[in-house]
């Protein structure tokens, strides 16, 4: 007897098959129906959690810095080499700006009478009495600074400014379509067949209303019903409905089958696919409805399957058509931000806190290729920050009205002038008229970023993108509040910043090609002061609407 | 979505017979092959646009459902069960060449579901995929050894079964 090895004994049950129990498609249609209510769900939740992430942020950051404010507070002196210029607000604001560019006399004033005497220049130089607020700061690390002052020693300083921030930024990604092709491989109950898309060997179909009980050969032989009689390979056989079934209709299984005879001697899918076609119209006349139904299923259905290249190809240049017609994207946004100081670095010796503002502008993007697209725009952002318990002397109150004090005054309240000192100094003057407020301070920006975006996710109607890059920003708007009245503004803010951004953008496709999306994102600004400590970390959280054309 | 369902059932129709068969074989008992098959259908329809018509239809099938074959086994068993380590000395067997029995296709599939798992899963990778044992030891993160001695022992084992059967006839 012939000796076998185990393999070869166990080879017959390489295609073995065996017909599932009825019951699994009907769980199986169960299933295939839930997914997609949970990933619209899931879409959703993550789209409410970048939100309240977004939203929450500012507020934890927030509240988590109070606390050491408190403690900075209560610890009395502080060290701090911060020195905060204000310039007055007048009505000749060229005034403001000449006094801005004068950095030398401002930063170098070492003393009040130093600045007073500075005073005097301006008034000389601009010919326009000079109304400038200056914050003098006791350099607590200087002991003989503290002792030969009685006010203050403004140090300038150079303190190294940090900041992360958010930068919005849309991006857009072409979506790719090919879906139905392949979905739609096989259509109904009667017979249809490929050569290509499912099997290399031939497939043939019958109505089949019952799967093969026993265990035979099947998928590889492409033998799938007892209605089969056809058996040749590589080649379309379309195979009547069932005739003992269907008698009545001779005729039309006649012509089906014949259809299918001229379908087996073609190998050329698409000269199959024109004979079938051209029969089958030919045929149409004599079928029934119903045959007319099922001959348009399959029309339909070999569509779907004996023309996969032919789909392949339609798809790709249906893609660069997409590519094409939507390589641009315009967007329009509007969010939230947050300013913050990573270092906890302080103004007067006050710890600088986050300031919430609103950020809005349009942008750009173009797409490179499905993955990548850079992108641009305009964007109106504005930096922030407010100091706690800041001590100033007010000029209507002032009893150091003495010739060498600064008192400066605002254009807001013209009767009172402002004296911002330092916690140190505070404790240096002891005097009675020495009060508390809150110091707001405001940087507006027209900006304008350069970024690229890469998607890292593309399904759907959903994408989402990181972008990153880097931002030019022009100062459109300084302002300094203590207690809700603007002073004056900061000397020490550069007209133009700049920074890097990096942001992810979550969008899903609303209508055809417009697009809402969230963005959470940070900014850094590199330059927003001179010599002091700010806010340049921003936190922020974008909405918009995306629209690609 | 009608036709889409409709399409869906054919292919159902077309292929399940195969794919179930393919989920007997890799699973101990009948409910877990079940359960296997419904969610490797539900993940094959959920992932048909991805098909490329690169490679057959029913091979693409095949692999969606051998990775979460492998993927369900090894979740029933949350330490590895791959950890044996091929020992040339003791996992070589010389395989003896069995004469040619007629056996029923219930009674070797019982044989290979008998197997424990760890031998079943390789034996039916190596001997009914084709595949390699390095591709097996990349597929289910084992080593290439110890995937030649799950072969080897599964082998042995099922050649006892044979034999059994042998001497069982011939006595």
């Amino acid at each position: 007897m012939k000796k076998h090895k185990i393999e070869d004994i166990f080879s017959s049950m390489e295609d073995f098959s065996s017909v599932p129990p009825p019951e699994l498609w009907s769980q199986i249609e169960e299933k295939l129906d839930k997914p997609k209510k949970k990933k619209r769900v899931v879409l959703w939740w993550s789209a409410a959690a970048c939100l309240l992430l977004g939203l929450l942020l500012p507020s934890i950051l927030h509240f988590t810095a109070s606390p050491e404010n408190i403690k900075i507070n209560n610890g009395g002196l502080e060290n701090s080499n911060n020195s905060v210029v204000l310039d007055k607000k007048t009505n000749d604001n060229s005034n403001n700006r000449n006094l801005d560019q004068n950095k030398n006399i401002g930063k170098t004033a070492d003393s009040l009478n130093h600045n007073s005497t500075r005073k005097n220049q301006f008034s000389t130089e601009s010919g326009i009495p000079v109304q400038e607020t200056s914050v003098a700061e006791t350099n607590s690390k200087n002991g003989t600074n503290k002792k030969d002052s009685k006010y203050s020693t403004p140090t300038p300083a150079n303190v190294p400014n940090q900041s992360v921030a958010f930068q919005n930024y849309s991006s857009y990604e072409d979506k790719s379509i090919a879906k139905s092709s392949s979905k739609s491989i096989l259509g109904n109950n009667n017979s249809k067949a490929s050569n290509k898309g499912i099997t290399e060997e031939r497939i043939a179909f019958g109505k089949q209303t019952k799967f093969n009980s026993a265990p035979k050969k099947q998928l590889s032989n492409s033998i799938f019903d007892e209605q089969l009689t056809v058996k040749n390979n590589k080649n379309l056989a379309f195979n009547s409905v069932n005739s003992s079934v269907n008698k009545s209709s001779s005729a039309n299984t006649n012509a089906y089958n014949s259809n299918a005879s001229i379908a087996r001697k073609n190998e050329n899918i698409r000269t199959d696919k024109a004979v079938i076609i051209k029969d089958d119209l030919k045929l149409n006349n004599s079928l029934s409805k119903t045959d007319s139904v099922q001959l348009a299923e399959l029309q339909n259905l070999e569509k779907g399957i004996l023309a996969p290249e032919k789909q392949k190809e339609e798809e790709e240049k249906k893609n660069n058509l997409i590519d094409k017609k939507e390589r641009w994207a315009v967007a329009v946004f509007a969010g939230v931000a947050s300013s913050e100081n990573t270092k906890n670095e302080k103004t007067l010796g006050n710890v600088n806190d986050s300031k919430q503002s609103n950020s809005f502008g349009v942008k750009t993007k173009y797409s490179i290729n499905k993955k990548w697209a850079v992108g641009s725009g305009l964007k109106i952002n504005e930096l922030g920050q407010s100091v706690a318990n800041v001590s100033y002397l007010t000029a209507k109150s002032n009893a150091f009205f003495a010739p060498d004090s600064y008192p400066v005054a605002s254009s807001n309240a013209p009767a009172q002038d402002y004296l911002l000192i330092s916690n140190s100094t505070k404790e240096a003057l002891k005097s009675e008229n020495v009060q508390t407020g809150k110091l707001d301070q405001n940087l507006r920006y027209i900006e304008m970023p350069l970024e690229v975006s890469y998607s890292i996710f593309n399904k759907n109607k959903a994408s989402i993108n990181l972008n990153t890059g880097g931002f030019v920003g022009k100062l459109i708007s300084n302002n300094v509040n203590l207690d809700g009245h603007s002073i004056g503004e900061n000397m020490n803010a550069n007209d133009y910043v700049y920074g890097s951004t990096l942001s992810s953008t979550v969008q899903y496709r609303v209508y055809k090609k417009t697009n809402v999306f969230v963005e959470p994102a940070m900014n850094y600004y590199i330059n927003p002061l001179n010599s002091q400590s700010f806010n340049q970390f921003q936190w922020g959280l974008n909405f918009g609407l995306n629209v690609s054309f | 979505m009608k036709n889409d369902r409709e399409g869906q059932l054919k292919i159902y129709q077309l292929f399940s017979p195969v794919l179930y068969g393919i989920c007997l074989k890799y699973m101990k008992n009948e409910d877990d092959a079940k359960d296997v098959f419904q969610e490797a259908f539900v993940i094959a329809f959920q992932k048909i646009s991805q098909y490329k018509f690169e490679g057959s239809f029913e091979g693409w099938l095949k692999r969606i459902f051998i990775n979460k074959l492998i993927e369900t086994l090894n979740k029933k068993k949350k330490e590895s069960f791959f950890l044996d380590v091929f020992d040339p000395d003791t996992d070589f067997v010389e395989e003896e060449e069995l004469e040619a029995i007629p056996i029923e296709q219930e009674k070797l599939l019982e044989y290979i579901r008998d197997l424990p798992d760890q031998y079943r899963t390789v034996f039916n990778l190596y001997v009914f995929e084709k595949m390699k044992h390095r591709e097996i030891a990349e597929l289910l993160k084992i080593s290439e050894g110890t995937s030649k001695s799950n072969l080897n022992r599964a082998k042995h084992i099922l050649q006892k079964r044979i034999l059994s059967i042998k001497n069982f006839k011939t006595a």
